[in-house]
């Protein structure tokens, strides 16, 4: 299953915690679950993980099937919710990480404590985002001892972000945090973007208070006149000048319930937004559109390690491998990069297609409720080949095939739930249409 | 290492190309005939090697795609089981006759078209991976055992005809899923020009893409470098080869190109400076335009690739630039 689901289960899992421990406390396997249930009691900041797997309840003859289905059927409704038509994103991504780094990190409540999570989630984030993002670029900012310090400058490399934030002793947490600070120093670092980027600040707050020298909320319309969306993971409570931050840029704001939850927060900021049309509140009601542009880019070949050696043009040293500028045929050790050379950007264009999905997302396949229109069509699911039921299933969840049966609207293939779930969620063109 | 490993094979149909393939003017001419038997001796090697491994056979036909075959539902005994024979191992027996009736059947049903559309490499690749995709995550109750679910699967494309643009996108992702999925895609390119998407798919996913030279020594290339499992090649050494190139295809005309324009909303690829996005209906702003536009006559052309180097602007530019002065 994609981790979308997971985390809609995961909500579940949260909000009825006490629902599900009762139903636990009456269930026939209580010896093998009495340790478990021992740290279920008490206050949510001793318990345990509350984990996704955990929700799947077993039905009355024991199996999971039921579960599973409700599952899925969840994931359906919610591909049908989202809207069909491909949506603008501002893909061109820039980002500013604010982490705390006060004292009031080291509190425990999120073990093993806020601040080694933080920095572990903070790694696990910096990678996915890449990976969704690729062209995008990440910097770090730390807030301690009441100033903002920078970890990492803007770079677009995921190894050089990971790298700043390795090496935990540099972090150790001390003294108090200042907001207006270190988003002064994250606004600096993104004045000189070009306009077609996006820019953004994503900031783990664990404190309650924020020691600024000025007023913050001068800082908060400098933000908004030059378009920087910030989103806030608290770690503590909501502070009112914190969803204020957020509210008016048009940002995300959360309060983490539980380490899970935390990691809900932060991996739900992973995909890229929709281009912002207008400044959510209005408050920069007359600043500029955010501009687009057309850039011209060369797509390199890579030369294999067996190739003769020559200079390359970034280092000045003899190397085998490479890449070759499409247009003045430079050497050049790495993509994505600036040719140093004529200056074209070179990107492989394995770097552009990852987030091509986004575009042309497959629509969503309707479900065969009749059996009328099962039996007219192919026998077999048409991707993977696995023969259709042929009676109806009797319990199945809403919005799902009796028969097991999705159609594609374009190409009037069936589809089993399988490959239903894999061509939308990982595959994102169908079977059937790429002919 | 011990586990058993899944193969899927694509095989490309297409009648035009493996005509040309025949021809003897080529220097190795190979027909599909001893083509197929070749693949037969190979599919046949790859059950033989271990009992648990899985196969499947996609045909890759102009405008359409097929599963030729399945381990999973010739367990299942489908009816056309071929006559017991005495001097022949059953298992591949049944593979070489299902294959070759199945390709039979399915060149037969195509043999009416005047025309031959471009063959849907994506469309059996994209079953391949669902095909994986189903033995990774089998339906309950069904004959797949554990040992097929743990298989590390790859796919192996044996390849006749050029790139087609127009599957660049498709392509592309079923290269990322492949990845989702760890499956290693290999590819032979048995007769034609390189094909610059699948060069990428096989770099990407860890898989290797080798140019056929001598192709009257096909089966030996097929055994050589593609029957070890991808979990045996740091034992095993395959060759490979590394020269990848990059290129992409353009949204506009499907021309593959080496020095592209791209929209910063949406990354769309253009062959030239249009005004409007095509994709995300962005407009540029005129000086851009004018930059990009004074520039590109610097360009020289595309190294060697004919259909690479930018086409002049046709009526779209005209229409575009009304559309931004509004
Ligand atoms: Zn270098
Ligand atoms: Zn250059
Ligand atoms: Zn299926
Ligand atoms: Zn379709
Ligand atoms: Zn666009």
């Amino acid at each position: 299953m994609n981790s979308g689901s997971d985390s809609d289960s995961f909500d579940e899992g949260g909000l009825t915690t006490r629902g599900r421990k009762s139903k636990r406390k009456s269930g026939a396997r209580a010896s093998e679950k009495g340790k478990q249930k021992a740290k279920d009691q008490g206050y949510s900041w001793e318990a345990t993980y509350a984990r996704s797997w955990d929700t799947v309840q077993e039905d009355e003859a024991g199996s999971l099937t039921g579960a599973v289905a409700e599952l899925l059927a969840r994931g359906r409704r919610r591909r049908l919710l989202a809207p069909a038509a491909a949506i603008r994103r501002s893909i061109i991504r820039h980002l500013v990480l604010l982490l705390d780094l006060s004292t009031s990190m080291t509190d425990r409540d999120m073990r093993p404590t806020r601040f080694d999570l933080t920095l572990e989630y903070a790694r696990e984030f910096v990678t996915e985002w890449f990976d969704q993002n690729p062209l995008g670029q990440i910097g770090i900012v730390g807030m301690r001892g009441g100033i903002g310090e920078r970890i990492c400058e803007m770079s677009g490399n995921p190894q050089d972000v990971l790298h700043a934030i390795s090496e935990r002793h540099k972090l150790e947490p001390v003294g108090e945090p200042s907001l207006q600070n270190a988003i002064e120093m994250a606004r600096s670092s993104m004045s000189h973007l070009p306009t077609h980027s996006s820019r953004e600040i994503l900031i783990i707050f664990g404190s309650l208070t924020t020691v600024d020298p000025g007023n913050i909320n001068e800082t908060l319309s400098s933000c908004i006149k030059d378009r920087i969306r910030i989103s806030l993971v608290a770690l503590a409570a909501e502070m009112k000048i914190c969803r204020e931050l957020c509210d008016k840029t048009g940002g995300a704001f959360g309060v983490a319930m539980n380490e899970g939850h935390f990691k809900d927060l932060l991996f739900e900021l992973i995909p890229p937004p929709a281009a912002q049309q207008n400044t959510g509140t209005g408050a920069g009601g007359g600043a500029a559109k955010m501009s687009a542009d057309l850039m011209m880019m060369g797509f390199p070949q890579r030369l294999p390690d067996t190739a003769p050696a020559a200079l390359c043009v970034c280092h000045a040293q003899m190397r085998a491998a490479g890449f070759l500028c499409p247009r003045c045929g430079a050497r050049l050790c790495d993509a994505p990069t600036d040719c140093d050379v004529c200056g074209l950007m070179i990107v492989s264009s394995p770097h552009l297609a990852r987030s091509y999905h986004h575009l042309f997302p497959v629509k969503p396949y309707s479900a065969v409720m009749s059996s009328q229109d099962a039996t007219g069509s192919s026998a077999n699911c048409h991707a993977c080949a696995l023969p259709f039921k042929t009676t109806p299933a009797t319990n199945i969840g809403e919005g799902m095939s009796p028969f097991d049966r999705y159609r594609c609207q374009d190409c009037k293939n069936d589809f089993c739930t399988e490959c239903d779930v894999f061509v939308h969620d990982v595959l994102h063109c169908c079977p059937g249409c790429e002919t | 290492m011990d586990g058993s490993s899944h193969l899927s094979l694509i095989i490309d149909l297409s009648p035009s190309q493996w005509h040309l393939s025949a021809q003897s003017s080529n220097p190795h001419p190979l027909s599909f005939q001893t083509f197929l038997s070749h693949v037969l001796t190979f599919v046949n090697s790859h059950i033989a090697s271990k009992h648990e491994n899985t196969l499947a056979v996609f045909g890759a036909l102009p405008g359409k795609s097929s599963m030729l075959y399945s381990s999973l539902d010739a367990d299942s005994g489908n009816g056309n089981d071929p006559p017991a024979d005495a001097n022949s191992y059953r298992p591949f027996k049944v593979v070489n006759s299902v294959v070759t009736n199945n390709t039979q059947k399915e060149l037969d049903l195509i043999g009416g078209l005047t025309e031959e559309p471009p063959v849907a490499l994506v469309g059996a690749l994209t079953k391949a991976l669902c095909f994986i995709n189903r033995l990774a995550h089998p339906p309950s109750g069904s004959l797949v055992d554990e040992a097929a679910a743990s298989a590390d699967p790859r796919i192996l494309i044996l390849s006749v005809s050029p790139d087609l643009a127009a599957s660049y996108i498709p392509v592309m992702n079923s290269i990322f899923s492949a990845q989702k999925l760890k499956v290693t895609i290999d590819v032979c390119k048995v007769f034609g020009e390189e094909t610059v998407f699948l060069q990428q798919a096989a770099h990407l996913t860890g898989g290797s893409y080798i140019y056929l030279e001598r192709r009257d020594a096909f089966l030996q290339y097929l055994i050589m470098s593609f029957l070890p499992p991808p979990s045996l090649r740091h034992i095993i050494a395959v060759p490979r080869q590394d020269k990848v190139d990059f290129r992409a295809a353009c949204f506009c005309h499907k021309n593959i190109v080496d020095i592209g324009f791209v929209c910063s909303v949406c990354l769309s690829i253009f062959c030239s400076p249009v005004a409007v996005c095509s994709t995300c209906r962005t407009k540029f702003p005129m000086k851009t335009l004018q930059r990009l536009n004074a520039s590109r006559p610097a360009i020289p052309p595309a190294n060697g690739v004919s259909n690479g180097s930018p086409r002049p602007p046709s009526a779209r530019p005209s229409t575009g630039m009304s559309a931004s002065l509004r």
